[in-house]
This record gives structure tokens, sequence and C-alpha cells, in this order.
């Protein structure tokens, strides 16, 4: 059914899509938002570990399902292909629901640091890597950082992290407390002369804009706010966009393809609304379906002036997925270090984001986020430790709030052949050739995670922690719940997909605006500034798309 | 705490596991978590998670539970002479070792139900395992868990 035309389509109502429509809707453009998720609410999900966002075994709370959906996946060093579900941690899941990932995610809400824009300036690209600078800088996005600190809500301490350049305004809310581990873990980090601070988070440390503060509720990561303190984009720029009457949010839409004219523009989006084939016609198009999805749609987005794909001519999209080479360090203390509140992850410190010796980059290093009784039984354990039977049950019981993690997400090296394709011959439900994801880590990505552990580890140490061990990234494929980098923004045409706008160079009225444009994925969680690239996308958008009639 | 026995908890009837599955079936969980002073996974209901999520969640599994859990139980005859469900808990998690550590096959399906064990013994009882959030209670969360609606 062909629809009458909007403005804009902007596909994908996560981090990026959600700020998107709110900045053109409140500069009086008509925007159709797609979104293949559901509005959902917390009375819907509760806090089912088994089923949060973080343990996924018995399928994602916040989507999506696996009936409809796979993907294929090289494993290690196979050469086969497997195929993967949703709820496998494989299937490398961001979410699919109003808000994208932001519904249901940890809300750490970190500034990339000025290095972290310029990588390749500072530390030449290693072998094997598209090592680049992003064409912005910090000070280009500092505005947007803010506009995103404010209007979506961040608590924070400004001024006490050392190593965060000049910022235009302090956060609109204090800090959360320390947890218990945070207290244990500040005196430490002081006596190793380190510089530890309260993670900036995207959550309600008090009531802000309509909702309430937080309660310190365990069930955090992974899960819907039971008091709506978290700041997705859903319960803010969407519910903002919304209330104009300009934004239409369509759910279980799901976008197959954008459709271009003769000259290769685009003229709408091909969507189905349930199995029904639906054609809304548009001005432009924003793509901000995730680092997996967004390539995924324009590698579908096949003519004869695009033949390889919408944007691809030079074969750059889907490329350099990245993600984070997580690693760390747990420790397990005399006394009790856990306090069951939430988020539990407080406490940072962002000494080894650069200047390791050696080293390109690094990661910021923070206590983990709670581990649920399920998660800590699978995941948490030292080497050689039973993982059944009765030496398994008395580690559960007496370990489990003397234990304490630290984690650092690891800057990853860019990687050409890390990417997402697009296989025709396996098929989703709806009839769309799914996503395929291969590649593997740099080994740089394994030596930055090692120093990172050993980091961790002399921090666990210092603390007072009695038994220490080390976890290091693994060598496999990359993206997840980070994934980045896969429509990369750059100045020349040849070597990137958009231009320093957000705007495909090949497709002068389409818009990737999400994980994708990332060129590095800083040594930090990435939605703020995912966040503060969509605020920026969208202003140049306003400006180069106008008020023009549909 | 007044808990049914196993036959008791088969006679209450399965979704998916036969009557004959679900007795070795309960004699692998029981050594994943044993009771000790605190209930194991066999008190906790466990067989009935996994019994209810081979019906839902973990369909996909259904057809290896099926070859498997029999195999499981030959290859323990054949090791000692007796099935899982005639040996002692002590002799059980010696040949459930030698099956973990590769020494007899089986290894890829067991450590499936140490996952699946462990997701019935510690998730909300409401999946049909952790009986009255017996796990949580031997952790000292239950009021952790149970302020925050892990019933619901
Ligand atoms: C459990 C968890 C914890 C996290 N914790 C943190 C954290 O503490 N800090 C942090 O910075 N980041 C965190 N993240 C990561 C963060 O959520 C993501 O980086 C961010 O949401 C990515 O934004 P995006 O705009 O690129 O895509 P997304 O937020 O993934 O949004 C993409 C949207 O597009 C929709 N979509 C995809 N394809 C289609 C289609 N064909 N048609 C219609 N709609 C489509 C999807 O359903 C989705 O809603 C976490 C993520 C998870 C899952």
């Amino acid at each position: 059914m062909k629809l009458d035309a909007v403005d804009a389509v902007v596909i994908g109502s996560g981090a990026g899509g959600g700020v998107v429509a709110k900045e053109l809707a409140t500069a009086g453009l008509r925007v159709a938002l797609l979104e293949r998720g559901r509005l959902q609410k917390y009375s819907e999900t509760g806090h089912d570990e088994l089923r949060s966002q973080r343990t996924t075994v018995l399928g994602n709370a916040f989507g999506p399902d696996d009936e409809r959906h796979v993907r294929l996946i090289q494993v290690g060093d196979d050469k086969e292909l497997r195929e993967t579900l949703p709820s496998e941690g494989s299937y490398g899941n961001v979410a699919a629901c109003v808000g994208g990932g932001t519904f249901s995610f940890g809300a750490m809400a970190w500034r990339f640091l000025e290095k972290d824009f310029r990588m390749r300036s500072t530390y030449g690209a290693p072998d094997g890597s598209t090592l680049e600078d992003w064409p912005v800088t910090y000070e280009d996005l500092e505005p947007f950082y803010t506009k995103a600190e404010w209007e979506i809500g961040v608590s924070g301490k400004a001024g006490a992290n050392p190593f965060e350049p000049r910022r235009s305004k302090p956060y609109p809310m204090p800090a959360l407390p320390y947890s218990k581990e945070g207290t244990v873990l500040r005196a430490a980090a002081e006596r190793l002369k380190w510089h530890p601070f309260p993670i900036p988070m995207l959550i309600n440390s008090v009531a802000y804009q309509g909702r309430p503060g937080c309660i310190r509720c365990p069930h955090c990561v992974g899960f819907a706010c039971e008091v709506n303190a978290k700041n997705s984009t859903a319960v803010t720029v969407i519910a903002q966009a919304v209330k104009t009457g300009l934004c239409d949010l369509r759910t279980e839409c799901v976008a197959k393809e954008i459709l271009t004219d003769a000259q290769g523009r685009a003229t709408g989006v091909a969507y189905f609304k349930g199995r029904e084939l639906m054609e809304q016609p548009c001005r432009f198009v924003v793509v901000s379906a995730s680092a997996t999805e967004s390539p995924r749609l324009l590698l579908n987005s096949k003519s004869r002036l695009h033949p390889k794909g919408l944007g691809n001519n030079h074969d750059w999209v889907g490329r350099n997925l990245q993600g984070h080479a997580y690693s760390g360090a747990y420790g397990l203390f005399r006394q009790e270090v856990f306090d069951g509140l939430g988020p539990a992850a407080s406490i940072a410190v962002c000494d080894f984001n650069h200047g390791n010796a050696g080293l390109k980059g690094g990661a910021m290093m923070a206590n983990e986020f709670i581990r649920l009784p399920y998660l800590f039984a699978r995941s948490v354990r030292p080497p050689g430790a039973p993982r059944w039977g009765l030496g398994h049950k008395q580690f559960q019981r007496q370990q489990y709030k003397r234990c304490a993690g630290i984690k650092g997400p690891v800057q990853e090296m860019p990687v050409f052949t890390n990417r997402v394709e697009v296989d025709e011959r396996r098929k989703d439900y709806w009839g769309i050739p799914v996503a395929k994801i291969t590649g593997k880590r740099h080994p740089h990505d394994i030596e930055a995670g090692r120093f990172i552990a050993d980091r961790a580890a002399e921090w666990l140490k210092e603390a007072g922690a009695e038994t220490v061990w080390k976890t290091v990234a693994g060598k496999g494929s990359t993206g997840g719940q980070h994934q980045a980098g896969t429509c990369r923004m750059g100045v020349d045409a040849k070597t990137s997909v958009v231009d320093r706008y957000c705007r495909v160079h090949e497709t002068d009225n389409v818009y990737v605006v999400d994980g994708s444009v990332h060129v590095t994925n800083g040594g930090f969680n990435p939605s703020l500034t995912i966040l503060a690239t969509a605020y920026w996308a969208s202003h140049h958008m306003v400006k180069q798309q106008g008020k023009v009639k549909a | 705490m007044a808990l049914p026995a196993a036959s008791a908890l088969a006679a209450a009837g399965y979704q998916v596991l036969s009557a004959g599955e679900a007795e070795i079936l309960i004699t692998l969980i029981d050594a994943i978590v044993p009771a000790d002073q605190d209930p194991g996974a066999k008190e906790a209901g466990v067989v009935h998670f996994i019994d209810q999520q081979l019906a839902g969640a973990h369909k996909r599994f259904v057809g290896r539970y099926r070859t498997e859990l029999p195999k499981l139980d030959a290859a323990c005859r054949a090791a000692t002479g007796k099935g899982l469900a005639e040996l002692g808990l002590r002799e059980r998690t010696a040949f459930l070792e030698r099956v973990d550590q590769g020494e007899v096959a089986g290894g890829a399906f067991f450590q499936l139900v140490v996952d699946h064990t462990m997701q019935g013994f510690y998730g909300a009882p409401k999946h049909g395992g952790n009986r009255d959030g017996v796990s949580w209670r031997m952790m000292g969360i239950e009021k952790m868990m149970g302020r925050h609606g892990g019933h619901a």
C-alpha cells in the first residue's frame, strides 16, 4: 500500500533515531518513525533475570524474537558459517523496541576524549587496521554532548574526572552515591595515585523533567526501569517528538529497503506492517537501525545505480565492525563488599584510556554492574573452580557478596575485513536477506586487553582482594552490544560511507545516524556519543533539508 | 521445609519429558546442584523448569534431550555396571566428572544440562524451578530479589 508522503522517514527508534525524530519534528518537519519492535512498559517484563537484555537465555525481553530473526556468524577460526538466534550471545544483539538499546541499557553516559576522535594522528595505524581520525573533533561535538546531557538527562560530577576535556556546562543532576564496592575501590585507587570519580549515568539521581529519581533497585542493566528513572530515548526525546503531532511512531514496522529513482536519489522506504508491504514516500531517509541492521538495510537496497547496495559503490558499507574488547578482573574479599543496590557500577578511572606505553589507546575502567545469581554462577569463577556440584554451590553461597569486578571497554582497532554482509540465500521471516557477520579482532585489542586486565587486578589487590583473577577478551568476531563503525564517517567518499554530517556520500537525501558512523569507538560505552552525534547531524540536516512542503 | 519426593514430582506430569527421561534427568540435576544444608536442584523443582522450557524457549533442545539422556544412562551402565538412578550421589558425581572431562562421551550434552540447571535453580520461581526462592535464600539475597518483583 502506498501512503501519503512525509518529509522524512527515520528507520529505527533507538539512540540515534530517537534524537533525529525529535529534532526534525520540533523543527516542523513531518516524520514517520519506523520501529520493528513494540512500545514496551516495565510491567510487561518485570524483573526476570533469564529474560533480561543481559542474560537472554529464555529470550530477549526487549526483542527481537527467536522465531522470526536469524543471523549467520563465523565462530572463531571456523570456515563454516553458523546460524545464530537473537537470544544467543553470538548474535550480537542490542534490542528491538522503542528506545532501542537505551530502553534497557546500563546507562553509563560517557563523552569520548579528544584523542578518541584523533586516533590515527595520535598513534598511527597498526598493520592490518584501518585506524583513522574522525572528520569531527571533540570541540565540534561538545555543544551536542551538553545538549544530550541536559535534554535526555545525565547525573554526574563535573570536574571530577581530570582527564575529561573542557565542558561548557556541568551535569544537570548530581552523581549517584558510591556503592559499598565503590567506596572500597575509591580508597584503593587514591592510594595508587589514580583519579577515581563517580560514573556519569543516563539515570535520574533526583527527580528530573517530570520523572522520579532512581530507587537503587538492583534490576537495572538489562531491564526496563520500574520507576521510569532510566533515561532512554523512549521516555524522553521520542515522547517529545510524538507530542509535537508531527512524528508518527509506527511500531512493529520492519523496513525492507530504501527505494530510489532513476537518478539514484531516495524516494521512500518499503516496509512490512505485519506481512503487508507498505510504501512510504518521503523527501529524505534517515537510517538509524544500529551498526548491524543499518548496513544490512543499505546492502539490501540495490538498484541500477546502486548495484552493490546504497552508498556502497566503493565497498565500505558494513566494513570496520567494532565493539569493545572488554577485559578486566574479579577479586574475592574477606569482608562483604556487595550492598545489593543498583545500578552497582559506580566508580571509574580514566587513567588508562591513553598514554599507555607501547599501546594505541586503552580503556576507561569501572566496577561492574550488578551480577544477578545466574550470571554470577556462569561467569564469575576463578580458573579451575568447580562449575557444578557441591563446590559450585559452596562458592555461590560464600562468595557472592564478597566479590567485586572491574572491567574496561577496550578500544578496538578497526579492521576492514570485520564486517556485516547480507546473505542472499538465507532470508528472514519477511523474506529479507539476513546479516552475515565475519572477521576477528585485531591482535592489538588482545594486547591492550591484557594491559587493562593487569590494571584491574592491581586495583583489586590494592583494595584488599585475597583471590584475584583476570579475564581478557577473546580473538573472535566483534560487534555485540556496543556495535559500531560499519558506515564510517569521512571526508573521502572512496574510503567512507557518510560525510561529517552523516549524509551518505553518494546519495544526498539519505543519512545514517547511529553507532554505524563511528570511525573509532573510544574506550567507553558508546551511547552518549551516538546521542551527541545525532544532535550534531540533526542540526545540519534541518539546515540542509529545510522546511519545504512535502 | 516440606518438599515432595522426586517420584511425586514425576507423577505430577510433564509436558515434554517422559517419566523415564525425567528420572534420568533428575539424577543429573541432583549431582549438578546437590542438597547439603540448603536444598539442591532436585528439591527446587529444576526438572519442571527444564520440562517447561523444552515446551517453550528451549524447544530447539528437545531432540538432544531425547537422544542423549538414554545414551548417558547406557554409558553409565557400561562404565559402572549400574544405571544413573542406581548410583549414589558420590558414584554418580565421579562418573559425571569423567563425562565432563571428556573421558566418557556426552560432555557437550552434560554441559547443556549444567547450564539449564543453573538457569532453573537461580532464575525466577515463576519458570518452574527455584521453588520458594531457595537459591536466593541460600545466597542471602531473598529480600533484594523479592522486593523487586523477582517472583513476578
Ligand atoms: C544490556 C545492554 C547494556 C548497555 N549498557 C550501555 C551503557 O551502560 N552505556 C552505553 O553507552 N551503552 C550501553 N549499551 C549500548 C547502547 O544501548 C547502544 O550503543 C545504543 O543503543 C546503540 O544505538 P543505535 O542508535 O546505534 O542503535 P539501537 O539503539 O540499537 O537502535 C536501533 C533501532 O532500530 C530498530 N530497527 C533495526 N532494524 C530495523 C528495521 N529494519 N526496521 C525498523 N526498525 C529497525 C531496532 O529495533 C532498534 O530499536 C548497552 C546495550 C545493552 C543491550
